[in-house]
């Protein structure tokens, strides 16, 4: 058998720290202990202890002198180093400037995606019990794909909670649109019926009030906004609210709780928390042991997360009870169990589940790295143009230090620390940049706080990092540059430094390259929007209004007043409305079965938005003639590859229907929404939840406040519900607004930080030259002849640059925008040539300037140089 | 007295490599002050403060021979000096002069309290 080794890592550590002179002592009792150790416990328990000892073992008067403490000695020479380069940025003051501008505003952008991905990463870890508390979901096969739902079967908390020993706490959450009553104000609020171990579950601790009052059926607890929106500042406990969950059914509660103030990162909350038993009262025909239903969400809490397993096991007599109760289409697959810890990354993927998900987040993330990244890029890129062209200015001192015994590695390291002393400029603008700007614009722009706060601890270790790398990355080429050259050959004056360093021009191209990009996909952006704010919805949306109704009295009462204004056109019933509300059947056809979304109106919807249609006809005004009738969109005809869709039949929910008519394709929801294969057929008029008219046009507006006026008339006691067709899609095209800004921020950078590259070089460049232009000028150059001569190092680069930023830059823009947006404009040329357009501008900008300098000035002066 | 300084631990150390002879080297040293304490000690703390009294001139240190339990690695042996059995010898005394005045001491605390 081969004998028992002390663990290798500790023994790596050990040799690193040690004194050599001591390492063959103590490694040897090291390993005498540890031999004794293992014949008394196991092997895994004596090589922690190893470990542990060794750790132990960092004491001072045992460990080496590490490097750095050899360093200190260098302390009068890093001294000098600062003094030199503090003068240098103030002796240089426009080179300093693109440099720290430059690369304070690549950290800012950094430092603003490091708080960004904080937030992200920080959602829901606040909660204590995250690694104990899971969500029930189950699989299930909808149209031949498993899918993940995050709804639960009635029956199942109950019964696992009964079962199992192992879990401590179980709560269901069911969410109710309700309105509340408070004084003379009503208002829509979405009621959350739950357990009252949700708030042992879940870490949400109570500003006012205690917890547990949640088990009495007439207590509420409020969220904070909610508390201020009812009751402002003041104390609400012991207030009450009417809750009206329907007509003639409501219920006051008294207010026993205020949480406190949500964390910023979350993906469950509430507004209104009250017993899960109160949805007896809310809703007559709750079935609490009905399997062919279900709730929202059903949460458990185990005692040891390892608990999870063995309750899995034990499911598949609930998944039996489950399939034998559903029909045929609906049978699940199996049940599972999501941990609240990673819920929010999950979220994603679970349909019809509670929680947000945070998917989109970890996209911004990437993209604002990468950004990041592109950004840091250019700004290196300037820092190192510039170094290479005015290490000329050096040179004697360069060859003055080496005379007097600097090595190449001293010289290295001179000009590495004299880039930490910029970057460290940079960062504390940089900082200063995020904290002042780039982070609060972000939040406004989004109206939502993202907590972040300067004393994090985290950030101070991402901060050194980042100043390490930067200076590291942005100064390694440099300082090696500089410090190869012999130093006979400097103080001889044969070196021609940075004239003719091809890298300068590799690195500004790539930066011209970069902003021919940037510029683009902004430019495109913006022609998106444009397009996409003019964009057909397939209807008309600019005539239209709707309002949500209760049910079928409050239509017949509101449609009948409605009907009596000049304005009103057509008005329409229907259960579910474009834009708001649908829901989904599936199409059983004798060889397939199809999900789709289903609308259910009346006659005369189609009239009143406007769809127009394509084959067929519209629903007759009979009532009961066309109730086995359907009218379909072109995708649906499309995907089920009808030839002669008029007078297909199929079967839905064991009933037949025939398709009497097909309407175009029009947008149900937003642009970001792939319109989906959908169906309608007539409403039944007790079903009714929407009136929707049609005005005049030109007067929806005096309509829309018709509409509200007779809707307070009838119902003071219900908050109104409506709004105009418009602005149905909510905050979409704001959005939009927001992608195209964001673009336009990160372009700006971009071309700002090239342009600046750009005037840095060509301004060294004209400087280098001063006796070349001089004595050109006194020889009778005239406009012309200098400018050529200025633009001559560089036309080609422009060129070349050019021809290669257009194309990746249409290339990026053209996947960035399919990628972005399901419906897009037709992807032109005309956004790149508009962004070469720009690019030239500022090329022509930069260099004229320069040429204007040379043209101005005094050519005798130039000749006295030196 | 005051050149001296030697910690409390440090005493316990260099008493126990006085009376260890041949047999004081570190493993051993920290069995024999692990099992007297009924405490368990890091090797650390040991080495660290065998090196310190070392460096003040308490302890002397060979090499010993190398053995198969310890991996081929030789021991360190260590061994008091004589400035080292000095200082010992003159704790033990300041210590046996304070035991003597102490009947006095408690019986004056006795008196205040």
């Amino acid at each position: 058998m081969k004998p028992v080794q002390p663990p290798r890592w500790p023994l790596k550590f050990l040799r690193f720290f040690l004194k050599p002179e001591y390492l063959e002592e103590i490694e040897g009792d090291m390993e005498e202990i540890f031999l004794e150790n293992t014949t008394r416990y196991s092997v895994r328990k004596a090589n922690r202890m190893y470990a542990w000892e060794a750790i132990k073992l960092l004491r001072l008067s045992l460990i080496k002198n590490l490097a750095f403490l050899n360093q200190l000695k260098h302390v009068g020479m890093f001294r000098n180093y600062f003094k030199v380069s503090i003068r240098g940025l103030m002796k240089n003051p426009l080179s300093s400037f693109i440099n720290i501008i430059g690369l304070s505003f690549a950290i800012g952008i950094f430092v603003f995606a490091y708080a960004f991905a904080r937030w992200t990463f920080s959602t829901d870890q606040f909660h204590e019990h995250k690694y104990e508390v899971f969500l029930v979901t189950f699989t299930a096969n909808r149209d031949g794909a498993e899918q993940l739902f995050g709804r639960t079967p009635r029956p199942v908390g109950e019964l696992l909670k009964a079962e199992f020993p192992q879990i401590r706490n179980m709560c269901r959450v069911e969410d109710r649109r309700v309105i509340m009553k408070h004084a003379d104000h009503v208002f829509h609020e979405r009621m959350r019926f739950t357990d009252p171990s949700f708030l042992e579950m879940f870490t949400f601790p109570l500003k006012w009030g205690t917890a547990t009052t949640l088990t009495d059926l007439n207590s509420i607890i409020l969220s904070e906004p909610m508390a201020q929106k009812y009751f402002g500042e003041e104390n609400p406990i012991g207030q009450s609210l009417r809750v009206i969950f329907s007509k003639d059914n409501s219920k006051e509660f008294k207010i026993t709780g205020v949480a406190k103030e949500f964390p910023k990162a979350l993906t469950i909350r509430f507004d209104f928390l009250i017993n899960f038993e109160n949805l007896r009262t809310a809703d007559l025909d709750y079935k609490y042991d009905d399997w062919t239903a279900f709730v929202n969400a059903t949460f458990i809490q185990v005692r040891q997360p390892s608990d999870i397993p063995l309750i899995s096991q034990a499911m598949e007599k609930y998944k039996a009870l489950q399939n034998e109760a559903v029909k045929e289409d609906w049978a699940i697959s199996s049940f599972g169990f999501e941990p609240l810890a990673t819920l929010h990354e999950r979220s994603e993927y679970i349909r019809d589940d509670i929680s947000r998900s945070s998917r989109d987040n970890y996209l911004s993330i990437m993209f604002l790295v990468g950004i990041s990244i592109f950004l840091l890029a250019l700004a290196t890129f300037n820092y190192i143009n510039i170094a290479i062209v005015t290490a000329t200015r050096r040179l004697k001192e360069i060859g003055v230090r080496k005379c007097i015994g600097a090595t190449r590695n001293t010289v290295t390291v001179q000009f590495l620390a004299e880039n930490v002393v910029i970057t460290f400029f940079a960062l504390f603008v940089g900082v200063i940049f995020a904290y002042t700007f780039f982070i609060p614009g972000f939040e406004k722009l989004w109206s939502f706080n993202m907590d972040f706060n300067l004393l994090d601890p985290q950030l101070w270790i991402f901060l050194p990092l980042l100043l390490v790398m930067t200076s590291v990355v942005s100064g390694i080429y440099p300082s090696l540059y500089i410090s190869k050259f012999q130093v006979v050959n400097i103080l001889k004056g044969s070196v021609m430094f940075g004239k003719r360093n091809p890298l300068t021009k590799v690195l500004l191209g790539f930066q011209l390259v970069m902003a021919c990009i940037f510029i683009t996909t902004s430019i495109m952006f913006s022609q998106n929007n444009k397009y996409l704010s003019n964009r057909s919805w397939g209807y008309n949306k600019a005539d239209a209004l709707f309002a949500k109704v209760p049910d079928q009295a409050a239509y017949e009462q509101l449609s009948a007043l409605m009907g009596q204004e000049p304005n009103v056109l057509s008005i329409a019933g229907s259960r579910d409305h474009v834009g708001k509300s649908h829901s989904t059947t599936v199409v059983h056809l004798p060889q397939r079965e199809y999900e789709v979304d289903h609308l259910a109106i009346d006659a005369n919807y189609f009239a009143t938005l406007e769809i127009p249609l394509k084959a067929g006809r519209t629903f007759n005004d009979h009532e009961g003639s066309d109730r086995q009738a359907v009218i379909v969109n072109e995708l649906l005809v499309k995907n089920l590859g009808w030839t002669d869709p008029v007078g297909q039949q199929f079967r839905m929910d064991s009933m037949s229907y025939e398709v009497i008519g097909v309407v175009k394709d029009f947008h149900n929801y937003s642009f970001s929404t792939v319109v989906a294969p959908t169906l309608f057929t007539l409403a039944d008029k007790k079903d009714f939840r929407y009136v929707t008219l049609k005005a005049r046009a030109g007067t929806e507006l005096d309509t829309y406040r018709a509409l509200e006026a007779n809707w307070d008339k009838l119902f003071p006691e219900v908050p109104f519900d409506g709004s105009l067709q418009e602005d149905v899609w909510g905050i979409y095209f704001e959005q939009l607004g927001i992608y195209k800004l964001v673009w336009t921020v990160f372009a700006s950078i971009a071309v700002t930080l090239a342009t600046l590259g750009l005037y840095g070089m060509v301004r060294l460049n004209i400087e280098g030259r001063t006796k070349e232009f001089s004595i050109r000028k006194v020889m009778g150059a005239g406009l012309q002849n200098l400018t050529s001569s200025v633009t001559k190092p560089y036309a080609i680069l422009f060129a070349i640059t050019l021809v290669i930023g257009a194309p990746l830059g249409f290339a990026f823009g053209k996947w960035i925008i399919e990628f972005t947006y399901p419906y897009h404009m037709p992807i032109t040329v005309s956004g790149v040539s508009l962004a070469v357009a720009i690019v030239i501008l500022a090329l022509a900008a930069t260099v004229s300037t320069q040429i204007i300098k040379v043209l101005k000035a005094n050519p005798v002066e130039g000749l006295k140089v030196e | 007295m005051k050149k001296t300084k030697l910690g409390e631990f440090e005493e316990l150390v260099l008493l126990t490599v006085a009376a260890l002879q041949q047999d004081a080297y570190g493993v051993e040293i920290k069995r024999e002050l692990e099992s007297r304490l009924k405490d368990t000690l890091s090797v650390g703390s040991i080495q660290s403060a065998l090196k310190r009294m070392e460096d003040k001139g308490f302890l002397t240190s060979r090499f010993g021979e190398a053995t198969q339990k310890r991996g081929g690695k030789r021991k360190r042996i260590y061994a008091t000096t004589s400035h080292g059995r000095n200082v010992l010898e003159e704790m033990k005394n300041l210590r046996a002069g304070l035991w003597n005045a102490i009947p006095n001491l408690a019986y004056e605390l006795k008196v205040l309290g």
